[in-house]
């Protein structure tokens, strides 16, 4: 049966071919009987060796049922994630979906999904499981002082707070050098400053202050070690405070630049509208001294000297600008 | 300029008698091209300007003269509302010192000398020429009837003896170009101390447009490319002295502008931004006029003023919808709307 095939295959190929020239119809039968010589070796394993192929070949078990489908509603989560692993589509009952969508489609689903992977996941720290960590660290733990139940009480009894982090690593070195920075908080108001000592203090410190929330914020991470973290805080904080209580004898050279807030005495503007007043002769004749020490006692000027000094400190904007318009007016009676 | 609160809104038509002499480059310039097309000048009358009219109309001549300053958006009519002020303060027969953009002084100038009166100063002849003839023009009646109280010395053979009319002061400056600058200082000394005389007979009325330009910066370069102070330019120094309040007998009305200012932001529109510490103190206290865009009835009467002269040309444009997309391209900005409606 196996001639008869080949006689066949190369009868197949010559008609084919017969309008062309000698070459082609040489490959082609080279082409077939290559064919041929396969096939017969195929068929003659096949019905020797059962279900497996040839070398390098495994048998192909189907995936069961991902986990999901077996979890109960009220097991216990933090047993399925102890700790932090990558995601894992099959044990996370969630439908999440995430990527970004094909046209017209949605965004793909979670089985195989590489950029839930990718992302960092808090599967392992939900509230049960952070319930599980506080009582497993409360007998390592103190008793909160009764009488400090409230935040105010705290700030008044203990105004500096001291935070720095300490980390955990399982790794060949336990130590890790984030854990010698070092934060030391404290409200400005509590200090026993006069206002020189306030101004050169804020000078002094500069970024560190936050006017908003009134905390100073010193951070130190230039020692080795947290201890001496802390106690360089410590240092530069008396520091601080004693600096701005003494008064340097360069300091008499503050100039207007210098200043942070804009003070309307001896100022430009208060040196103009003096002399527009004057020119105006509004007050009675008399010594100039006193007579400037009148006008300025005028209601209307005080009025003036708050929105210049608003314009001045707060920058321009529409209200501001009315509110001196206003004061103008009514100084110089228009 | 007997305009009052009832007629906001309403346009109305400067004689072209008064234009020519009042204006000789005055207006903006897009309004100027939008004169010619209508054939008649047509100001809106606003509420800035009816506020500072009313002021010049309350105020009192003896006391130190007030200053106003229009202050607004780009394109919120500043300058027409200082334009509107001059033209009342003119028909009152007062005379006009009108510079109408204190940017040109600071900036792209061609020539530079230095100044014949002071050496540290320097001089602009051309700008200082240019002002000089439409200051002639603007106040003719004034020239044959001010007369000058000292003595000035132009050069060796030239001086203007006290006594002359303030005309030959002026042609002197416009004649002798290299001088001009120093003839335009002289004027405004002139003027100044003449106003605050009690017995004057005339008020003067000082308009600057782009008053933020004499306490800016300046971009221009002495010959070793090092940049000149503004102190240092004869025309902005005088102009400075005349903006101090130490004279009375009239009213000095400004606006700022940002468009033609050096080195300021574009957003910036406020006083105190555009005319910086210095400047703030040197013109401190003055009456600040906020110049707003256009409210719904100027609004209104604006686009009836376009329809009416046949300037809205687009069908759609004179529908209710196209009223709508007009205020809301161009949010009630009078040159946006101006330009907006070119196009139409």
């Amino acid at each position: 049966m196996a001639s008869l095939i080949r006689n066949v295959f190369l009868s197949l190929g010559r008609t084919n071919v017969c309008g062309l020239g000698i070459k082609e119809t040489t490959n082609r039968v080279t082409y077939a009987t290559a064919l041929f010589a396969n096939s017969t070796s195929g068929n003659k394993g096949l019905p020797d060796r059962g279900g497996r192929g040839s070398v390098g070949r495994r048998p192909r078990r189907e995936p069961g049922e991902p986990r999901t489908e077996k979890m109960p509603l009220d097991q216990d989560w933090t047993s399925v994630y102890p700790s932090a692993t990558s995601f894992k589509s099959n044990a996370v009952p969630l439908p999440v979906r995430m990527g970004y969508p094909v046209k017209r489609g949605v965004p793909p689903e979670k089985k195989g999904n590489l950029e839930l992977v990718k992302i960092p996941n808090f599967l392992h720290l939900t509230p049960a499981a952070i319930k599980k960590h506080c009582e497993a660290l409360k007998p390592f733990c103190t008793e909160w002082p009764s009488a400090l139940d409230t935040d105010a009480k705290c700030d008044e009894h203990f105004p500096i707070k001291v935070e720095s982090t300490d980390y955990v690593c399982a790794g060949p070195s336990v130590r890790n050098p984030s854990a010698r920075i070092v934060h030391l908080k404290v409200k400005l108001s509590r200090f026993n400053l006069n206002d020189h000592a306030r101004k050169k203090m804020l000078k002094l410190v500069g970024e560190r202050y936050c006017k908003d929330s009134d905390i100073l914020s010193i951070t130190t991470d230039s020692c080795p070690l947290r201890q001496q973290n802390y106690e360089y805080a410590k240092y530069l904080l008396t520091v601080l405070y004693h600096e701005s209580w003494k008064i340097e004898a360069w300091e008499a050279e503050k100039t207007a630049a210098d200043m942070e807030e804009y003070s309307w005495e001896d100022s430009l503007s208060q040196k103009n509208m003096l002399d527009t007043l004057l020119r105006m002769k509004v007050a009675g004749e008399g010594e100039d001294a006193d007579v400037r020490k009148q006008l300025l006692e005028r209601k209307e000027v005080q009025d003036y000297k708050d929105s210049v000094v608003r314009l001045k400190n707060e920058g321009a904007s529409e209200s501001s600008m009315l509110q001196y318009k206003e004061a103008v007016r009514k100084v110089l009676n228009v | 300029a007997c305009h009052s609160e009832k007629h906001v809104g309403q346009f109305y038509t400067l004689p072209s008698a008064h234009v020519r002499p009042l204006f000789p480059n005055g207006l903006p310039w897009r309004f100027q091209h939008q004169t010619k097309t209508f054939n008649e000048t047509c100001i809106m009358v606003r509420q800035p300007a009816l506020e500072v009219i009313s002021c010049l109309k309350k105020a009192d001549y003896s006391q130190p003269a007030l200053r106003y300053l229009f202050y607004g958006l780009k394109g919120s009519g500043k300058t027409l509302s200082l334009c509107h002020t001059v033209h009342f303060c003119y028909t009152q027969g007062w005379l006009v010192l009108h510079v109408p953009d204190a940017h040109l002084w600071v900036k792209n100038c061609k020539e530079l000398l230095p100044s014949s009166y002071s050496s540290s100063r320097f001089d602009q002849p051309l700008q200082a020429t240019t002002w000089l003839r439409n200051f002639k023009i603007t106040n003719e009646p004034f020239l044959s009837k001010i007369k000058t109280k000292e003595r000035y010395v132009w050069t060796k053979r030239e001086a203007t003896e006290a006594g002359s009319p303030l005309g030959e002061l002026v042609d002197q400056g416009i004649s002798r170009v290299k001088s001009s600058s120093d003839v335009v200082g002289a004027v405004m000394k002139e003027l100044r101390l003449q106003s605050s005389q009690p017995g004057a007979d005339f008020r003067m009325a000082v308009a600057v447009d782009g008053v933020n330009a004499l306490w800016g910066r300046s971009t221009i370069k002495r010959q070793d490319k090092t940049a000149v102070d503004l102190e240092e330019l004869t025309l902005v120094y005088n102009l400075r002295k005349l903006m101090k309040n130490d004279w009375s007998g009239g009213a000095i009305i400004t606006t700022l502008s940002q468009t033609g200012s050096l080195y300021t932001p574009k957003s910036a529109y406020l006083p105190q931004e555009l005319l910086g510490e210095r400047g703030f103190d040197s013109v401190d206290p003055f009456i600040p006029v906020s110049v707003p865009n256009y409210s719904e009835k100027e609004f209104e009467s604006c686009y009836l003023y376009y329809m009416d002269r046949n300037w809205l040309q687009h069908p759609q444009s004179r529908t209710e919808e196209g009223k709508k997309e007009l205020i809301f391209l161009s949010n009630r900005n009078p040159s946006m709307l101006e330009r907006l409606c070119g196009f139409l």
